[in-house]
């Protein structure tokens, strides 16, 4: 304690005390020259071994690296800057990557006690559901002990605001969410536990920041102003902070008190209904209770729930419980993409420290001189490298510094243009600084560590070095452009290959009759009216109803096995005329017959995996084990439409009849023959005239598809852009590693051709030493890329991610670049000056 | 003072931590008085170095066994003083006794052998 005290003291004192103990030896000296003795020794190296025993020389020693390397930097500007340049262009991408999974991932949500937050979800073997009925939440919320508190939110259609075209995005909240949360109001209040637990109370809205600039032009003295939503009459008591932050990342334009639900969506009663998934349900642990310990008691509830409702919880039931305290709450398979994006980010940083490392060591070529100095007046290898590391570590933590700056300017713009929660700050919080600091080191090591090694050893003539560095960033960058090529074919696939079915002229309608309280037949009633008044409105050339809409809100998925792959099956209901609506061509049998039982239509795809080679038609499908009903007849074949898998090639369909129990769930879809503009309002008018209660949300298909395919569109753009930027640098990279090759082998190169070698024969031995590792490079990034693509397939859109075409476009490139790249330097060999070298010599 | 052909007697540190705290409990000294002292109270026969008195010095000032202070010696120069703490007694109470038994151990070995 004392002793480091002093240890501290002697640091923050050190140059007064080193002045002390010169003085003292000093006079030792002279009294020793008094007293007619001498001394032979070195004073500074006395002085050095006593101070060694504070234990602080290090830090002079590094001072004086530092002090060494930023001099040596100073003095080659073009080199340095090259080298932040690369660097801050490698650890900036990364940085942004990693910046992003912090704010989706790791940083807590700005609410009261993120920790304790869950997102609970009802799972079974087969099934994984996000929503669940309201009773059962209620039922959990009454009985579970282990959980301090229970929200549900429930997210609707658009819903219409006064009498604006632009529909409004709505969520009901429990009435305790944002006291849970800990959220105060900007303006007025939120929900109030009490107030708002209700059905009778006066109905209420609380707007979003964003909408209130937005609508109302911040005027505070909405508050209390009675606002319209799909005509209903409700009082603004709130509006939410500017930096909110809600569970799940979600930004609905206003929230409403999941209590009053059956006012605003007149006849709804899922609030009741114990088999309608309806509410995603959030939790806090009660204190000092662990994750495991809410599921263990959720289990037991969940079969208390069974007894008192046998038909509604699925066989093996339980409540899966995630953390929900940060902006998404992750997924195995999220994990998987954020593992992807991270091997592609460190792919670049890889060719950006294999380019810099090129560069150290031709720079180690023009500094031989000065080393082998250094080492004649005594200074130890071990000092030389050291010296040469810390100026590494130097440009390392310089790149890092621009790195980070590049990050912040592109999370800014990101942040911007997604619309980002604005509690999400661009600046790197402690994670983020963390991670740059270790991306420093990394890169100082990566690119620094073998060039000092070899320097200070004076043994940098063997190539193998350079030719592992040329290697890695061949194979890094060739990773980086299949990927991207396959990517950007993707991206050309969806848009100039059809999905399977029709949508440049096709809109959806869905009217939620079950939320409003529709039985079968009166739901039935509805459909078949609107079905006639669509079909008899201008330009509709046919109507028909489907359960799952093509890219809708709701998707169903059953995974099983067929000869031991797995499968996704996407299910579907539907009305005998759906494919001839959604031009899906019927290839084999016929189509479905109202409301026919035990009869199932089947994609081509699922046909040829289900029976490969034989005629489908009349076979039986068992299709989920769990469901009660027997099998199916296989009654028709149609082509493949991914209607609601646009991504994933290796989707296959079902489709059923629907039956009278489907129709409150059922959409419609519309093809158009005319201009599909003047629909909308057609449509809506219609509606009004069915049931003014009822909104319908009509939504075009092709701006769905649009949407869809521009995300892939983004993606594609900014993995071409970094394959592109790796491939440079990796040109770059050669281009460096040749020139000094050459330069190195200039004598020999000269005597050779004085020799009478020829001058193609002589380049050709040049380059001989870059062949196999560009070709290992290549071979390694090629298995590389096909071994981890196999992740992409699900978002390639039909593209193989062994596409040919992507893996030979990206060779091309490459093998472009790199022969450019090696072609430039060597052509000095061309134009030595034969007299004038050998002269030298 | 003439060093003669008889080779320097080298010196254990251990052993100089040792003198240099004995030294001192007769009161403070600066560095080459110290050396003095100890190479006349041994008869001349022990030479301490100053390459290996200031590291030692630096070792105890850190330890705390000793406290430099502000002097004027004998040549009337502003020097550094070292003057034994408490905990530095208590070390040299340590090491005496310490060394006390090993010598006479060895003493024992010596005479019985």
């Amino acid at each position: 304690m004392g002793e480091l005290f002093r240890r501290l003291r002697y640091l923050l004192r050190r140059h007064q005390l080193d002045q002390e103990l010169e003085d003292d030896m000093d006079f030792h000296r002279e009294m020793m020259a008094r007293d007619g003795r001498r001394n032979f020794g070195n004073t500074l190296r006395l002085r050095e071994d006593a101070r060694e025993a504070w234990g602080w020389t290090w830090i002079d020693r590094c001072e004086q690296d530092l002090r060494y390397a930023s001099r040596t930097l100073m003095r080659s500007p073009g080199f340095t800057t090259t080298a932040i340049l690369v660097l801050a262009i490698g650890i900036g991408v990364n940085a942004t990557a990693f910046s992003l999974f912090n704010m989706v991932a790791l940083k807590p949500l700005p609410v009261r006690d993120p920790d304790s937050l869950l997102q609970l979800q009802r799972r079974s073997p087969e099934i994984i559901e996000g929503e669940m009925p309201y009773p059962s939440v209620v039922f959990y919320r009454e009985h579970a002990k282990t959980l301090s508190a229970v929200m549900a939110v429930m997210g609707v259609p658009p819903m219409n605001m006064e009498s604006s075209a632009e529909p409004v995005h709505t969520s009901f909240a429990s009435e305790n969410y944002f006291d849970e949360l800990g959220t105060q109001a900007a303006l007025g209040r939120l929900f109030d536990p009490v107030r708002e637990n209700k059905p009778d109370a006066s109905p209420v809205v609380v707007l979003s920041y964003g909408l209130w600039r937005r609508r109302f032009g911040a005027d505070p003295s909405v508050l209390g102003r009675t606002i319209h939503l799909n005509k209903k009459p409700a009082t603004v008591i709130g509006i939410t902070p500017y930096t909110f932050a809600s569970l799940g990342g979600q930004t609905p334009d206003l929230w409403l008190p999941l209590a009053q639900q059956p006012y605003f969506i007149e006849g709804s009663k899922v609030l009741t209904d114990s088999s309608a998934a309806s509410v995603r349900m959030w939790a806090r642990r009660a204190t000092s209770v662990t994750a495991k310990m809410v599921e263990q008691e959720l289990l037991t509830l969940t079969n208390e729930l069974r007894r008192q409702h046998p038909k509604e919880i699925w066989d093996n039931e339980y409540i899966h419980s995630d953390p929900g305290g940060h902006l998404q709450v992750m997924q195995p398979e999220m994990y998987q993409v954020a593992a992807m994006v991270a091997v592609l980010t460190l792919l670049i940083l890889a060719v950006a420290c294999g380019n810099l490392g090129g560069l150290l060591l031709a720079r180690g070529v023009t500094r031989e001189h000065e080393i082998r100095i250094r080492v004649a007046i005594g200074a130890s290898r071990q000092r030389i490298f050291r010296q040469l590391f810390t100026e590494s570590l130097l440009l390392a933590s310089l790149g890092s510094i621009a790195g980070a700056a590049i990050s912040y300017a592109v999370l800014r713009v990101t942040l911007d243009l997604f619309d980002a929660p604005k509690w999400l700050n661009p600046g790197p919080d402690w994670r983020v600084l963390i991670f740059l600091v270790g991306m420093a080191f990394a890169a100082a090591i990566f690119f620094g560590l073998t060039p000092a090694l070899q320097i200070a050893r004076q043994r940098q003539k063997k190539p193998i070095a350079r030719q592992v560095l040329v290697g890695a960033q061949v194979a890094a960058s060739c990773v980086l452009l299949i990927v991207a090529g396959l990517l950007v074919r993707a991206m050309h696939h969806t848009l100039y290959t059809s999905p399977g079915f029709a949508y440049e002229q096709v809109f959806s309608i869905d009217p939620q009759l079950g939320q409003h309280g529709y039985a079968p037949n009166s739901a039935e009633a509805y459909l078949n009216q609107m079905e006639s008044r669509l079909g008899g409105a201008p330009g509709v050339t046919s109507v028909s109803l489907v359960k799952m809409p093509p890219m809708g809100h709701v998707v169903a998925r059953i995974d099983v096995e067929i000869n031991g792959n797995s499968v996704a099956i996407y299910p579907n209901w539907v009305a005998g005329d759906f494919f001839q609506t959604m031009n899906i061509a019927l290839l084999l049998g016929r189509t479905l017959l109202p409301g026919e039982k035990n009869a199932v239509v089947i994609s081509e795809s699922l046909a040829r995996r289900r029976w490969p080679g034989q005629n489908p038609i009349g076979k039986q499908l068992v299709t989920d084990k769990s469901a009660s009903s027997a099998s199916d007849t296989v009654v028709g074949v149609v082509g493949d439409a991914r209607l609601n898998a646009l991504n994933d090639d290796d989707a296959v369909e079902e489709y059923w009849s629907a039956q009278a129990d489907d129709m409150p769930s059922m959409s419609m879809v519309v093809k158009m023959s005319g201009p599909p503009e003047s629909f909308t309002p057609v449509a809506k008018a219609i509606a009004e005239s069915l049931d003014p209660k009822i909104f319908p949300e009509i939504r075009p298909l092709k701006s769905l598809f649009r949407e869809n395919v521009s995300k892939v569109e983004q993606i594609a753009t900014v993995v071409s852009l970094i394959g592109i930027v790796a491939g440079l640098l990796a040109g770059v990279g050669i281009v460096g590693l040749v020139a000094y090759s050459v330069s190195q082998r200039t004598k020999e190169i000269a005597i050779r051709l004085a020799l009478g070698a020829e001058r193609a024969q002589v380049l050709a031995v040049v380059l001989r030493q870059f062949q196999s590792p560009i070709l290992v490079g290549l071979l390694a990034g090629v298995g590389v890329a096909a071994g981890a693509s196999k992740v992409l397939r699900k978002v390639l859109y039909g593209v193989s991610n062994l596409d040919p075409a992507s893996y030979a476009g990206a060779i091309v490139i490459l093998v472009g670049i790199v022969g450019l790249a090696a072609l430039l330097p060597a052509r000095r060999v061309l134009q030595l000056n034969l007299a004038k070298i050998l002269h030298y010599e | 003072m003439p060093m003669g052909d008889m080779p320097k007697i080298g010196m254990p540190s251990g052993a100089l931590v040792l003198l240099v705290l004995r030294v001192l409990r007769s009161g403070p000294f600066h560095g080459y008085a110290m050396a003095q002292r100890i190479h006349t109270l041994s008869s001349e026969v022990l030479h301490v170095e100053e390459g290996s008195l200031y590291p030692a010095l630096q070792k105890m000032l850190l330890k705390g066994w000793v406290r430099a202070e502000w002097g004027i010696s004998e040549t009337n120069r502003k020097v550094r003083f070292y003057r034994l703490t408490p905990d530095g007694r208590k070390q040299l109470e340590e090491e005496l006794s310490d060394y006390n038994r090993v010598t006479e151990a060895i003493q024992n070995v010596l005479r019985t052998a």
